[in-house]
């Protein structure tokens, strides 16, 4: 009993605090307009109708009251105990913060000045638009009934039982879709994987057409990073080097193609196709010219180093000792678009280029992958001194694979470069390096769907949910380190790395950092 | 694409060298002679070279701190905790909302707020708070973001902890708001006001906040390596460096060790930020950043996993760094350009620092 109560307590304060944190983000208007929007209910922080934030707060305390129960379920007094001890915990948090906060606010204290989300209307929002007392016992009800609800309901319904049937149920669909005829011809048909290929390709080629100017502009921003992370994928997850400036090759990539395009800092004006090339061929040469001193280093100093040389290179670009030559602060402007034959490359015809150019870097990675070249990568990721004895030229596949994906950089940065007809130092910040490697993180290390999987879940879903534009970073941070946790291998899998980093749990014998600190 | 034969690598290690004695060479010239006319052309006057000395040891002493969150960490768990420029920029926080609050209390005997009646209280408070805030972040920052990935391959706890340094600065931009705040000090910790120094005929200024700055770090850090070095408590950490398993045969409690090893980097980290606020006077959800990877390569520079060797190498990155740009006639601009080739360099000429051991592979 005492131990219920206990757990109880602790599970409580956890969600409490978390929901605070979440109130200081100001997430809990801005999720519970989103729900309010889902039912109808035109409630929002702007209406003043609470019937959102009820339901989310409704929502959170029913799931942290079915969560109590999850040790026993076989009797209804513990799961009553632990409901009733995690839901007052929780209920007195945050009606708690809630009193304090509303507390504050009529002391006209003026608290947006400290902490931003906490305005005087979003405070009214959070007391349903009420006076100080009635809306803390109305925050108080809400969260020790629901708790309890929560809690009972888990026990009566079983809800992890029910989470398993339909889990189960899952598996049988798929295993019916997987026998079904259809399936099986596909499967024994060897013209099926064409035909696979054929139909994305179509609708690759389709989408395109359909897509406002807008979406269009964002489509193409995916396609960049995804041509990034393609690049990255090569020396993250094939090679196993951590690059963390991988930026200062993008923006090596955009400033040749802007320097040699552009009117302003030097008056050369060549044409956009061999720029094209001469980028490419410059992040190249920088990313051998910066492999060469760093890549004997072991993978966590890499990390740092190449951080280093990105900001390096952001500083540099910036800096007004060399402005004359590489636009300053103020960046690049009228670089030119691509033209062929006299038509020039904008809007849908430019998005249809960065699909080309993504075609022709997959190709290019797939053949690379399965050539010696990448089961020497490959090899030197599981083990470098292994490889070593192996005969594998370790430092000359390094180079390689940095080469590489500095190439593929490039060729984002000058179609980046190109697209916007601007390209400055704003564009080259780490936030660009950080999300290439979350995307990668995301979708899945070494594996090619895996990256565009990632493009689009992390480039791609902000622009659709543009209410949580505020909270994209944070999210991010937060999904690096909950993929870290749960599932390192990411979405979608290259399957060797998926076997490998769940190796450990077949073993026998657990690892040695598991026995470690138990004892002691 | 063919694999180059045996014989032809060995060679090529042979060219690295002799290209890194060239390399470093020419570098050592080009220094020396842009020393030598900047210095002779007279630009600037002693007073402005101890000026920067000044300031560079004072930045220093800010930066010793945070290298040596930097250099435990390492030292017990080969691993770079990313994440803990933002344990100094929540401590830096967590002082300017103490000193904020401290303005707002009228005190009726002195007719003034609480902050300027009782200035020595509210400093000591302030650096309280701000270091148990800190300490408290990074208990729990290893509970949740680094615990669970014990014993996973090296990268995976780098990336979250990647990840954890972002969704704390972000987490700060969100509650507090993106706007730059200004530290509000005491009364006689004005940052325009400190002793002045006559050198070569003119007055150096030495700030009140500057000197509080030094002392007190040089006092944290000497007690630092006293618990590390004298206490039985210090002993169990240094065992744990040394070798988890034997350690916990010993009848050490690893994982405590461990958490204790956090929260104590992260008071010194909180501490490091409320005399940032204190002497520099301008914070930001950023602000932890940047003297975060500075402190970093001085922790290299001076040897990562030594203690003494983080207290060198921030001192001295420091001075460098403050001194630097004038030395070498550059823009002040590319100051922190300076700190990363330096960066670059000592990991790529010496891994193991100035004081620092050579880390076996196997103990990697």
């Amino acid at each position: 009993m005492k131990d219920l109560i206990k757990q109880g307590l602790r599970l409580g304060s956890i969600f409490g605090v978390v929901i605070i944190f979440l109130i200081l983000f100001g997430l809990t208007s801005t999720l519970s307009d989103i729900l309010g929007e889902f039912v109808n209910l035109e409630s929002s922080t702007r209406t003043g109708n609470p019937g959102g934030l009820i339901i989310f707060f409704a929502i959170l305390s029913l799931w942290a009251g079915s969560k109590a129960t999850a040790s026993d379920r076989s009797n209804w007094k513990p799961a009553l105990v632990s409901g009733v001890s995690v839901s007052l915990i929780i209920a007195l948090l945050i009606s708690g913060f809630i009193l304090l906060v509303g507390f504050l606010d009529s002391l006209d204290v003026a608290m947006r000045d400290y902490l931003a989300q906490l305005d005087h209307l979003s405070i009214q929002f959070l007391l349903y638009g009420r006076d100080l007392t009635t809306g803390v016992l109305l925050t108080f009800g809400i969260f020790f009934f629901f708790g309890i609800l929560g809690a009972l309901l888990a026990y009566w319904y079983e809800a992890k039982q029910a989470g398993e049937v339909i889990q189960k149920q899952v598996l049988v669909l798929k295993e019916k879709v997987l026998d079904s005829k259809l399936a099986k011809q596909y499967k024994e048909n060897p013209r099926s994987k064409w035909i696979g290929y054929g139909l994305l390709g179509l609708v690759v080629f389709i989408t395109p057409q359909f897509l406002g100017k807008y979406w269009n502009y964002a489509m193409g921003t995916v396609g960049i990073y995804v041509l990034m992370g393609l690049g990255l994928n090569i020396v993250v997850g094939l090679a196993g080097l951590l690059d963390l400036g991988y930026v200062a090759f993008f923006a090596i990539g955009a400033y040749t193609a802007g320097l040699l395009t552009a009117p302003a800092p030097l008056p050369l004006q060549i044409g956009f196709w061999p720029v094209l090339f001469f980028s490419i061929v410059m992040a190249a040469f920088a990313g051998i010219l910066l492999g060469i001193p760093v890549l004997r280093m072991r993978g966590d100093y890499l990390a740092i180093v190449t951080l280093g040389f990105g900001e390096i290179i952001r500083v540099l670009i910036r800096s007004d000792m060399l402005s004359p030559y590489l636009g300053g602060p103020q960046g690049i402007r009228d670089i030119a678009g691509p033209s062929l034959f006299g038509v020039s490359f904008s809007g849908k015809a430019y998005l249809y280029l960065i699909i080309l150019a993504i075609l022709l870097i997959i190709l290019f990675t797939n053949y690379l992958q399965n050539s010696k070249v990448g089961r020497a990568w490959m090899a030197m990721r599981e083990d470098e001194t292994v490889a070593q004895a192996m005969g594998i030229n370790t430092l000359y596949y390094k180079l390689m694979a940095f080469a590489t994906g500095a190439a593929f950089a490039g060729l984002g940065g000058a179609l980046f470069a190109a697209r916007n007809q601007y390209t400055g130092p704003a564009d080259h910040t780490l936030m660009v390096s950080i999300n290439v490697l979350s995307l990668l993180i995301v979708g899945g290390m070494g594996s090619i769907p895996g990256v565009i999987v990632g493009a689009f879940v992390l480039k791609g879903l902000p622009e659709i949910l543009r209410e949580l534009d505020l909270y994209r970073l944070l999210v991010f941070g937060g999904l690096l380190v909950l993929m870290m946790i749960i599932r390192p291998e990411g979405i979608w899998p290259a399957p060797r790395r998926r076997m490998e980093l769940h190796e450990g749990e077949l073993d026998v014998l657990p690892p040695e950092e598991n026995l470690v600190g138990k004892e002691g | 694409m063919s694999d180059p034969k045996p014989k032809k690598t060995t060679s090529r290690i042979n060219a690295f060298k002799v290209t890194q004695v060239i390399i470093s060479i020419l570098f050592l010239a080009f220094f020396a002679w842009r020393l030598y006319t900047v210095i002779d052309s007279g630009i600037y006057g002693p007073d402005t070279w101890v000026r920067f000395a000044l300031s560079g040891l004072i930045i220093g002493s800010v930066y010793a701190l945070i290298a040596i969150g930097y250099t435990l960490v390492y030292g017990i768990l080969f691993m770079i905790n990313f994440a803990h420029g933002e344990i100094m920029m929540i401590g830096a926080f967590s002082g300017y909302f103490v000193f904020e609050a401290l303005k707002s209390i009228p005190v009726a005997a002195t007719g003034m707020s609480f902050l300027d009646s009782y200035q020595i209280i509210s400093v000591v408070l302030a650096f309280i708070v701000g270091m148990f805030m800190a300490a408290l972040s990074g208990y729990f920052l290893e509970k949740i973001a680094y615990r669970p990935l014990r014993g996973a391959p090296r990268l995976i706890p780098l990336i979250s902890a990647i990840g954890a340094s972002i969704f704390l600065q972000n987490a700060a931009q969100v509650m507090f708001g993106p706007k730059r705040r200004t530290y509000y000090n005491p009364m006689s910790l004005a940052r325009s006001q400190g002793w002045r120094i006559p050198i070569g005929g003119e007055e150096v200024m030495l700030t009140y906040t500057g000197a509080l700055t030094f002392i007190l770090s040089l006092l944290l850090l000497i007690g630092l390596y006293t618990l590390v070095m004298r206490t039985r408590y210090g002993r169990s950490m240094r065992a744990v460096a040394e070798n988890k398993q034997t350690a916990a045969l010993m009848g050490i409690n690893v994982d405590r060790i461990i958490s204790n090893t956090f929260i104590i980097s992260g008071a010194l980290g909180g501490a490091a930020g409320v005399m940032w606020g204190i002497h520099n006077g301008i914070i930001y959800h950023f602000v932890g950043f940047i003297p975060g990877l500075k402190a970093f390569t001085a922790a290299v520079l001076g040897g990562i996993g030594s203690i003494p060797g983080a207290m060198v190498g921030g001192l001295l990155l420091g001075i460098v760094e403050s001194v630097g740009p004038a030395a070498l006639g550059l823009d002040f601009q590319l100051k922190d350009v300076i700190a990363f080739s330096i960066l670059v360099l000592i990991l790529i000429f010496r891994p193991s620092g100035i004081v620092g051991e050579v880390l076996s592979e196997e103990k990697v």
